[in-house]
């Protein structure tokens, strides 16, 4: 049971960097990005040819992969979402769409459907505490999205552009008149959450396969955290992602290895039944 | 394809062309020797070779066109076929794209525009199943190392002359008895066709060949975590570890199984991890992997002598598929040797009566290559492999093996 607590809350962390990504994108700039997966697998990618080249530490590529990422972000917001924003969202809808399947196809032609993989000296390691265990790969993982996710929440809190960028998201009209360009706004918060999603693939480099399919496997996991967690909410996306690790893992070791992910969406669907806009409820943003 | 065809028929042109011109140099010289004369005696015989060297399959194809190329060339360097003049063998190549349709067609086109006394391929059973058919229908014996039972009904020009997927499953509950003489089996599998059927066949199996099957669980394939899987695994107090899965997660079942520290032999069955890919992918943390398989290089001295050519052309070692090719075409040549004739009912009807226990058309688990009337060869069985420091070994069954078991 502990054990399965804590497999839970570890995995849970990487669903966290995914889903807060994507709930910053439409909380603030009220789009959905289907393409946050394929982010994912490029951070992967990025730490895998790092350090299988230059033997660089997955940990430490996270300065290579998340910077390159939020520039990517900073380009697809100006050349791409720009364009798109005072349509309906249908065409959004598809741009996103869109986009995750030209990544994904890239990757196959680049980087062929081969599975990757990335041995650190800890890759393999576990703390053992009386029974139960720890992978270290996985607790650093945790620790580093922990601290990510903080530092983002600390940005929002106390810094101007974190402030604007939340008013952005509480109405982007009224921002507007406040002096807010939305454009600068928008640009860094897709910067913010594909380096997010690229964090989160040079921490899943150590102990997961990269594979140009990887992001679908994550990607599921962020949207069902975005709504549960309420939609634009940062904290209720971390939370709820806590949560669903630490479901999926209770519901694999107590029902069946094939059905982890039931005891997921029983709890998306009990939590929407009794709270219809998610956990955190159109409380705080 | 159609390139590689072209390369193939303009090579056999331009030696046609070399040889009609030394016999001219020589008839004009005078001297008309013996090597003119069987140059003009001895008409190349066609051999038909269909591979996916495109595709989803194609790396895969690729090595298998590689080793056919091979197998032909150490045939004719060794003379040819003696009964007739020291005929050449000419590969004959196609690509069926993996793909269901273009084998029929290509298969179809394969035989009706070339003189073949002989096919082999396709390394898919899926693939290799419609080029029997067409073959069949044209009375052209085909050789080939796919494992499907359904090659042996009914069938009078097909020819397996290695394991079954019928005996995989049982070879590999044997293996199981590698770590104990009481072996617990934990069985996992994904929830799918492939996973279901496979392991249900696992199941099955057990109780004949004495093996406890201590844990038998499904999971939906493509899972993000397999620490709580591996738990229950922990849990059952299993020693042995049948993982019927696809690569990412064997991957990641391997790591965590490590990190768990927990002591079970892992056995991946006949999943496609035995090439050489998989190490240079995977890397160390493939060691210690056991898998099944129907041909492996270090099985016999020819197969080690083949494999060391191999590797010095294309630096990785001779994989299950392309070295059980290389023995199939040596096995075409001794039954062309004895039938002293291209015609393809008689080159069928002397691959019928095969029977080679050595040199390297009996390269093969257990040696020895015997046809029953079904097809099957009648000595064939698997191998149990093991990802041993990045090469293959062959542990199981003991006379079969090379290596002892590794530890992990």
């Amino acid at each position: 049971m502990a054990q399965a607590v804590i497999n839970g809350l570890l995995i849970g962390g990487i669903y966290a960097l995914v889903s807060i990504g994507v709930t910053l994108i439409f909380g603030v700039v009220k789009i959905v990005n289907f393409a946050q997966g394929e982010f994912v697998m490029i951070g992967m990618y990025i730490s895998f040819f790092l350090g299988a080249q230059f033997g660089i530490d997955p940990v430490v590529s996270l300065l290579v992969s998340m910077p390159v990422l939020f520039f990517a972000g900073v380009l697809v917001q100006h050349f791409l979402i720009r364009r798109v924003l005072g349509l309906n969202d249908l065409p959004q809808i598809f741009l996103t769409f869109a986009l995750s399947l030209l990544i994904l196809n890239l990757s196959l032609m680049l980087f062929s459907a081969n599975y990757r993989t990335l041995h650190t000296s800890y890759s393999d390691d576990a703390f053992h505490l009386g029974g139960l265990y720890v992978p270290v790969a996985k607790l650093i993982a945790f620790a580093v999205a922990m601290v990510l996710s903080g530092m983002l929440w600390v940005f929002l809190r106390t810094t101007d552009l974190g402030k604007a960028m939340r008013a952005a998201s509480q109405n982007r009209e009224v921002a507007q008149l406040m002096g807010i360009n939305p454009n600068r706004v928008f640009a860094v918060a897709l910067g913010i959450a594909l380096a997010l999603a690229g964090a989160a693939g040079s921490l899943l480099m150590p102990f997961y396969p990269a594979y140009p399919m990887v992001g679908q496997v994550f990607v599921l996991m962020a949207f069902v955290a975005v709504v549960l967690g309420t939609l634009g909410n940062v904290i209720g996306a971390l939370i709820a992602s806590l949560l669903m690790g630490i479901a999926e893992s209770l519901g694999i070791q107590f029902i069946g290895a094939d059905s982890g992910l039931i005891v997921v969406f029983l709890l998306l669907l009990t939590t929407l039944a009794v709270r219809p806009s998610g956990l955190a409820g159109g409380g705080r943003r | 394809m159609k390139c590689s065809k072209a390369v193939a028929s303009s090579a056999t042109q331009n030696r046609r062309r070399s040889l009609l011109k030394a016999a001219g140099s020589a008839v004009a010289a005078g001297a008309l020797g013996p090597y003119v004369l069987r140059g003009w005696a001895a008409d190349p015989v066609n051999i038909g070779a269909l591979y996916p060297s495109t595709g989803s399959m194609a790396q895969i194809g690729q090595g298998c066109v590689a080793a056919a190329k091979l197998a032909i060339e150490m045939v004719n360097h060794a003379g040819g076929i003696k009964s007739l003049g020291g005929a050449k063998l000419n590969l004959i190549l196609s690509d069926v794209q993996s793909d269901t349709t273009v084998t029929r067609t290509e298969t179809e086109r394969l035989i009706s525009g070339n003189k073949l006394s002989a096919i082999h391929g396709c390394y898919a059973s899926a693939l290799t199943l419609i080029a029997s058919e067409v073959a069949e229908r044209a009375k052209v014996p085909i050789i080939t190392g796919s494992s499907s039972d359904q090659l042996n009904k009914g069938r009078k020009y097909t020819f397996t002359p290695f394991a079954r997927a019928s005996q995989f499953a049982r070879a590999q509950l044997q293996m199981a008895k590698l770590v104990g003489d009481k072996p617990k089996v934990a069985v996992i599998f994904e929830n799918t066709a492939f996973g279901t059927s496979t392991s249900n066949g696992l199941k099955e199996l057990a109780p004949a060949e004495g093996v406890e099957i201590v844990m038998f669980e499904p999971y939906s394939a493509g899972f993000t975590d397999a620490s709580p899987l591996i738990n229950k695994v922990k849990a059952s107090g299993a020693n042995a570890l049948f993982s019927v899965s696809y690569l990412n997660d064997l991957i990641l079942i391997i790591r965590t199984v490590k990190q768990v520290g927990l002591n079970v032999a892992i056995n991946g069955g006949s999943g496609g991890f035995v090439i050489p890919d998989f190490y240079k992918n995977v890397g160390k943390l493939a060691d210690g992997l056991l898998g099944v398989a129907h041909w492996n290089h270090d099985v016999s001295e020819d197969a080690q002598r083949v494999n060391a050519e191999y590797k010095k052309r294309s630096g990785e070692f001779l994989f299950e598929y392309a070295g059980g090719l290389v023995a199939q075409t040596f096995m075409l040549a001794d039954a062309l040797e004895r039938a002293a004739s291209t015609d393809p009912q008689k080159v069928r009807d002397a691959l019928a009566a095969l029977d080679v226990s050595k040199g390297y058309a009996a390269m093969a688990p257990g040696g020895r290559v015997k046809f029953g009337p079904d097809g099957k060869n009648i000595y064939g069985h698997p191998v149990g492999v093991q990802w041993q420091n990045g090469d293959l070994a062959s542990v199981f069954p003991k006379e079969d093996a090379h290596a002892p078991l590794m530890k992990i």
